[in-house]
């Protein structure tokens, strides 16, 4: 059976180089592992030491068992729900001026067409484990929220209101016996309510699909492990601790936390000896500073989430090649590596 | 900068927007001027470093002369309805209420647009000097930039047409909306800031951004380390710096914040860069 470990947290942190480093530490245990991201910075295909990567999982060519493709970040769940739509309704959408336009500004658009891609490669049983590096995005979680979304949208509560009743197909809109209707469409000077509820009802004839694809999503993002990844700045460690904090409700709980571009600890509280030029003095002042600072920011967050911690100390070049990767991550002997999906690593 | 009517704070997440919008409204009130400051990114961002409670729809004091509120799309759409539109008499029937809420969910643009709208209608309403918007970020803030060209498509006539057509005026007139972006001197920040100016310049929906460079390592001047400590802490510290100036080069800032070393609250990181751009603006 496929596992799957997704990768998330804020954008910037180092997660595409991580979610790079443990799919070489799996395959290197000797899991057949697929690495995947929608960074559209090109991270992963760098971090591989690759040219090119694409949707499609190509192998390493220097590595055994590990795979990665990099899914097109333009995708969109447009795509998705016009899979499941008869022909006739399909191209009646991908001409649909609000469809155009809500698949654009959809928050969980991007986030939707990679789970749902993310889950067929999940669902293929070629690999033993797909490691998922989650697209980058304002509020992670929308990841995990987006099946639910999708088929919130498609089902049509929205719609049953908007028309007035459980609708036989394509119908006429009718202001004249619904003052309230005739007031708005009277302030948006057109006939854009008729115009938004015929979209509707097009969009809701894809819903058994669309739905039963979203809770497919859904199981497989609730089965996988996941792991977050931070910096010990305030904003990233927000992002983090909403993971710990709000995830539960709609996923599995997180197992670990990985806190990037650690200090050495040996510089807390360090002091200068007698004689260093005071600017340079100055500098280790601050520097010990920044690491009592991360420091207590990791204690905070192990006391209060009882997280499992893993570090990797401040390299000031990321990777470019395997074996780079490999050295990334050290042993990590806090992490719990069995209950992330890569069991057997000494 | 704070000669503007309104300045819309935006930048990549986690470079300190939130920060850099209170200590901008800081500024704008000591200097005596009437202020909003709006939190329409995440909750708390604000509020936080104006070492106050969660804010609400209702604007309220947190400094004299100093107003603070958060964005509540429903209030916000309820009080588009009423005042922009003019349907006041009707908004409490809740089916009306609902219509645009379908609306805002669906139809794009419609969402964004009440956001904006409510920022450039504090301005009209003549109550402040100057409005100070912690915006979403830069990733979202092209969907509220954008949004009354969006509805100016989907609808072709009406009030809202109308007040699409206002909102675009104002935030292309320099006089009355600026953009501060808000960066830091990496790689992510800055290529998303430059994609951001790119699509900025290209539509045309808003006059040049202020580009506010947060985090600025100072440059260290050599000397003798001495002891093994000392040397690593230097070392790195100009190795950050070096990498710091390639980035600087490829998207030059107009404004340069220096890294704050340490542990502080959120109020203490506010009053500092309140002095820091005391300086210089």
């Amino acid at each position: 059976m496929t596992k799957t470990l997704l990768v998330t947290g804020a954008g910037g942190v180092g997660k595409t180089t991580i979610a790079a480093a443990l799919g070489v530490k799996a395959a290197r245990s000797g899991l057949r592992t697929l690495v995947v991201t929608v960074d559209p910075a090109r991270r992963l295909a760098t971090a591989l030491g690759v040219d090119n990567l694409g949707n499609e999982p190509q192998p390493h060519p220097a590595e055994r068992n590990l795979w990665a493709a990099m899914l097109d970040a333009t995708a969109s769940w447009r795509a998705v729900a016009i899979r499941h739509a008869e022909p006739e309704v399909a191209a009646r959408l991908a001409d649909n001026e609000f469809f155009r336009a809500a698949s654009e500004h959809f928050p969980a658009s991007q986030s939707y067409a990679a789970a749902d891609q993310a889950v067929t490669y999940v669902q293929a049983r070629v690999w033993d484990l797909v490691v998922v590096d989650t697209p980058p995005s304002a509020g992670g979680i929308e990841f995990f929220e987006a099946p639910a979304q999708m088929a919130d949208l498609v089902g049509g509560r929205l719609l049953r209101w908007i028309t007035g009743g459980p609708l036989p197909g394509r119908f006429l809109f009718n202001t004249a016996g619904r003052p309230v209707l005739r007031i708005a469409d009277s302030i948006l000077g057109s006939d854009l309510l008729v115009r938004v509820a015929e979209f509707l009802l097009d969009l809701r004839t894809t819903y058994d699909g669309v739905s039963r694809r979203g809770r497919e999503i859904d199981a497989t993002l609730r089965a996988a492990s996941l792991l977050v990844v931070t910096t010990s700045d305030p904003a990233p460690v927000r992002e983090a601790i909403r993971f710990f904090r709000d995830l539960p409700g709609v996923a599995s709980a997180p197992r670990a936390v990985i806190f990037n571009r650690i200090l050495p600890i040996e510089w807390a509280g360090a002091v200068a000896p007698p004689g260093t030029p005071a600017h340079l003095a100055m500098n280790l002042t601050r520097w010990a500073a920044e690491t009592v600072r991360q420091r207590d920011t990791r204690s905070a967050f192990s006391s209060r989430y009882g997280a499992r911690i893993g570090t990797i100390p401040w390299s000031l070049r990321p990777p470019t090649d395997i074996d780079g990767l490999a050295r990334l991550l050290g042993d990590q002997a806090d992490l719990p590596w069995a209950e992330l999906g890569i069991p057997g690593v000494e | 900068m704070i000669d503007k009517r309104l300045i819309i704070v935006s930048g990549k997440g986690g470079v300190g927007k939130s920060a850099l919008s209170a200590a901008l409204a800081l500024l704008a009130q000591r200097r005596g001027l009437r202020v909003l400051a709006m939190e329409l990114g995440s909750p708390g961002g604000l509020s936080s470093h104006f070492a106050t409670g969660p804010l609400e729809f209702q604007p309220r004091e947190v400094r004299p002369g100093l107003h603070a509120m958060r964005m509540v799309r429903s209030d916000a759409l309820l009080e588009y309805m009423a005042i922009q539109l003019g349907v006041r008499g009707i908004i409490r029937f809740g089916p009306v209420a609902r219509a645009f809420d379908v609306l805002a969910t669906t139809a794009p643009g419609i969402r964004e647009i009440v956001t904006i709208g409510k920022a450039i209608w504090e301005v009209r309403a003549d109550r402040w000097d100057v409005v100070i918007a912690d915006a979403p970020p830069t990733g979202q803030i092209g969907s509220y930039l954008r949004a009354p060209q969006t509805v100016r498509e989907l609808v072709p006539s009406g009030k809202v047409r109308a007040e699409a057509d206002l909102m675009r005026e104002a935030l292309r007139d320099p006089s009355h909306t600026g953009l501060a972006l808000v960066t830091i001197p990496e790689e992510l920040p800055t290529t998303e800031s430059k994609e951001t100016l790119g699509w900025i310049s290209d539509r045309d929906l808003v006059s040049k951004p202020t580009i506010i460079a947060n985090r600025i390592l100072n440059e260290l001047a050599p000397g003798d380390a001495g002891s093994e400590l000392v040397a690593a802490t230097a070392e790195l510290h100009r190795s950050l710096w070096a990498e710091q100036q390639e980035w600087l080069e490829a998207l030059p800032p107009d404004i340069k914040i220096p890294y704050l070393f340490g542990v502080f609250t959120p109020g203490e990181v506010a009053a500092h860069l309140t002095d820091v751009l005391e300086d210089v603006l």
